[in-house]
């Protein structure tokens, strides 16, 4: 399986390297920023860097979803479906590398967010009296958050692990839209629907852990929960595949 | 090679075989090509070839060595016989076309010597 | 070696297969003909399981055909299928990494016989070039079945000669080998037995010498006894 997911790397690869540039060239900017008291440059740099990661991160999953569509409805989907493994193995390679890449793509743009801010610290000094300020007028506000590094770092991964939630609800719309609706009327626009009903049941289910619980326990449980999810909907997409689809 | 593709294609294979073993193409005893040689050099499907090996066998003009191919008969005398077979095949279809003209043979054979007295001539000067 | 049971296909409201039941054997070529849409590419697509039959089942070895089976059939489709990003090397490798009996000294041999290098980008292949590039990578694979659909398609005459030649070469006796194609004349030499499919209905299956010996009568005579029309020479 694993030139499966090799040949699925070399499929986004370019939008990847894309990405990597483009946070070199801010975190440049970001840098120049720092070090030359060029405040413009350190505006932008965060402003870029954030939305760089947020957008990279959305877009990984997007592009995945786009890759299968095309792997599903045009003549290259015989490059897939034509080596010796079954759906399951073959969407599990997709699902499989999505997943890393996101995860990867998270947790290096929370290191490279930890690196700047430490830098930033260091050497402006002027952030962590800022860091300081937010600190106490929450606690003004008499609102106490323990803000932890742990819990932040999980909070990335929640975020993280229900974005491949949302990406493999996508897949199944997919899947459905090639198998069993297909060649029916309006089967895009009824995939695109089933697609926010999944979302709509599986969100509600992750809804149902209970505020109560500290927040580690909670960051915990909805990470588990996104994951099951996950399996469970990569289960039926590849038992709907290995049945129903005629590529 | 050209073929007729309403005459099944192992005899037109086996008369061209044996034609070159009439005029010496193919010498008595040389080995024939392996069964995927042939089929590759006359472009046709193996197992028409097999079968061209096995009928050509049952007519004694070639036999198998276990394990070493096909040979052509070693029988000069079965090479001759087998021209004269062949010639005498091509005089029967010369005639029965002629028969069918309506051309008796006494007729068909003048008509082939005036044919031969004229390309002679033709040659001749 | 390869069984049709009873398979049946249909999109919508379209019968695309209807109830074809067919053996294949080693050792032999086979031509699938009829015309465009008679569900030749249908059938193919199927033994490999590109395509689900609505009813009936596909033995491969005594077992229905799945992954294992797709180890030892090798398909050729009609349209190209690579990825953009490929050249002619990258198919090679992609054929290495997932198919244990390709070999890529006979791939690499076939594209110097069909005029093709490897640095060859796939997107701007000639439509010709690209048919050549898929009968060699397909070929350079030691399968037991070989499936091409229409591999003579837009391809020059000295072409076609190296093409059926490739295809003779792998024929052994522990192979079958099918090849689709609406140009009968360019097979009749060439295949043992014939298959005519006609809207999606197998309408006769025999070995064609005997049809010669027998009934005096071509391929392209049968083709248009059934067809009402000699098919495209």
């Amino acid at each position: 399986m694993g030139k499966l997911m090799k040949y699925e790397f070399r499929k986004t690869m370019f939008s990847k390297i894309v990405l990597l540039v483009i946070t070199g060239v801010l975190e440049i900017v970001f840098l120049a920023g720092v070090f030359l008291n060029w405040d413009d440059g350190l505006g932008w740099g965060i402003i870029g860097l954030t939305l760089c990661a947020i957008i990279g991160i959305f877009y990984i999953g997007i592009e995945s979803l786009m890759v299968f569509h095309r792997d599903l409805n045009t003549k290259q989907s015989y490059m897939l479906f034509l080596t010796p493994y079954n759906s399951y193995q073959i969407l599990g390679a997709k699902v499989l590398e999505n997943g890393i890449s996101i995860f990867l793509a998270g947790c290096f743009y929370a290191a490279l967010a930890a690196l700047d801010l430490a830098i930033a610290i260091g050497y402006l000094g002027g952030l962590k009296e800022l860091l300081e300020m937010i600190q106490i007028f929450l606690e003004q506000l008499e609102i106490t958050i323990t803000f932890t590094t742990v819990d932040s770092l999980l909070f990335v991964f929640e975020v993280l692990a229900s974005w491949l939630m949302t990406v493999v609800t996508g897949i199944l719309a997919v899947v459905l839209s090639a198998t069993v609706l297909a060649g029916k009327r309006f089967s895009g626009l009824v995939s695109f629907l089933l697609f926010f009903l999944i979302a709509w049941g599986s969100s509600a289910l992750m809804n149902r852990i209970p505020d109560t619980l500290a927040v580690t326990t909670s960051y915990l449980l909805s990470i588990l929960a996104a994951l099951a999810c996950t399996a469970v909907m990569y289960l039926i997409s590849g038992w709907i595949m290995e049945r129903k689809l005629s590529v | 090679m050209e073929y007729n593709a309403a005459i099944p294609i192992y005899l037109q294979v086996m008369t061209s075989i044996k034609r070159d073993i009439v005029t010496g193409k193919i010498q008595p005893g040389e080995k024939l090509p392996s069964v995927r040689d042939l089929a590759i050099q006359y472009s046709i499907n193996p197992n028409t070839v097999s079968r061209v090996y096995r009928e050509l066998e049952m007519e004694h003009v070639c036999f198998t060595k276990r394990g070493m191919g096909t040979f052509v008969t070693e029988d000069t005398n079965h090479v001759v016989q087998m021209r004269e077979d062949m010639a005498r095949g091509l005089v029967q279809e010369f005639l029965a076309g002629m028969r069918q003209l309506g051309i008796s043979e006494e007729e068909a054979e003048k008509l082939v010597d005036e044919y031969r007295e004229k390309e002679k001539r033709k040659s001749g000067c | 070696m390869l069984e049709c049971n009873e398979i049946t296909k249909t999109y919508g409201r379209k019968t695309a297969i209807d109830h074809v039941s067919m053996k294949l054997e080693p050792g032999h070529i086979y031509a699938m003909l009829g015309p465009n849409g008679s569900g030749k590419t249908t059938i193919m697509k199927m033994i490999v399981g590109l395509v689900k039959p609505n009813s009936g089942s596909i033995l491969y070895r005594g077992v229905p055909v799945n992954k294992e089976s797709r180890c030892e059939i090798a398909y050729m489709s009609t349209e190209p299928y690579f990825y953009s990003w490929m050249t002619a090397a990258d198919v090679g490798k992609y054929y290495d990494d997932f198919f244990e009996d390709f070999s890529m000294e006979r791939y690499l041999y076939l594209l110097e016989r069909m005029e093709l290098t490897p640095d060859m980008k796939t997107k701007t292949l000639s439509s010709g070039m690209m048919a050549k590039l898929k009968i060699a990578v397909t070929m350079a694979r030691k399968a037991k079945v070989y499936l091409l659909d229409e591999p003579l398609n837009g391809i020059d005459l000295l072409a076609r000669d190296v093409i059926i030649r490739t295809v003779i070469e792998e024929c052994g006796p522990d192979v079958a080998l099918v090849i689709s194609s609406h140009l009968v004349d360019e097979l009749e030499r060439v295949v043992d037995s014939a298959i005519f499919m006609k809207e999606g209905r197998l309408v006769l299956m025999g070995e064609v010498e005997e049809l010669r010996i027998q009934q005096g009568k071509s391929v392209v005579d049968l083709y248009r006894e059934i067809y009402g029309h000699g098919g495209e020479a």
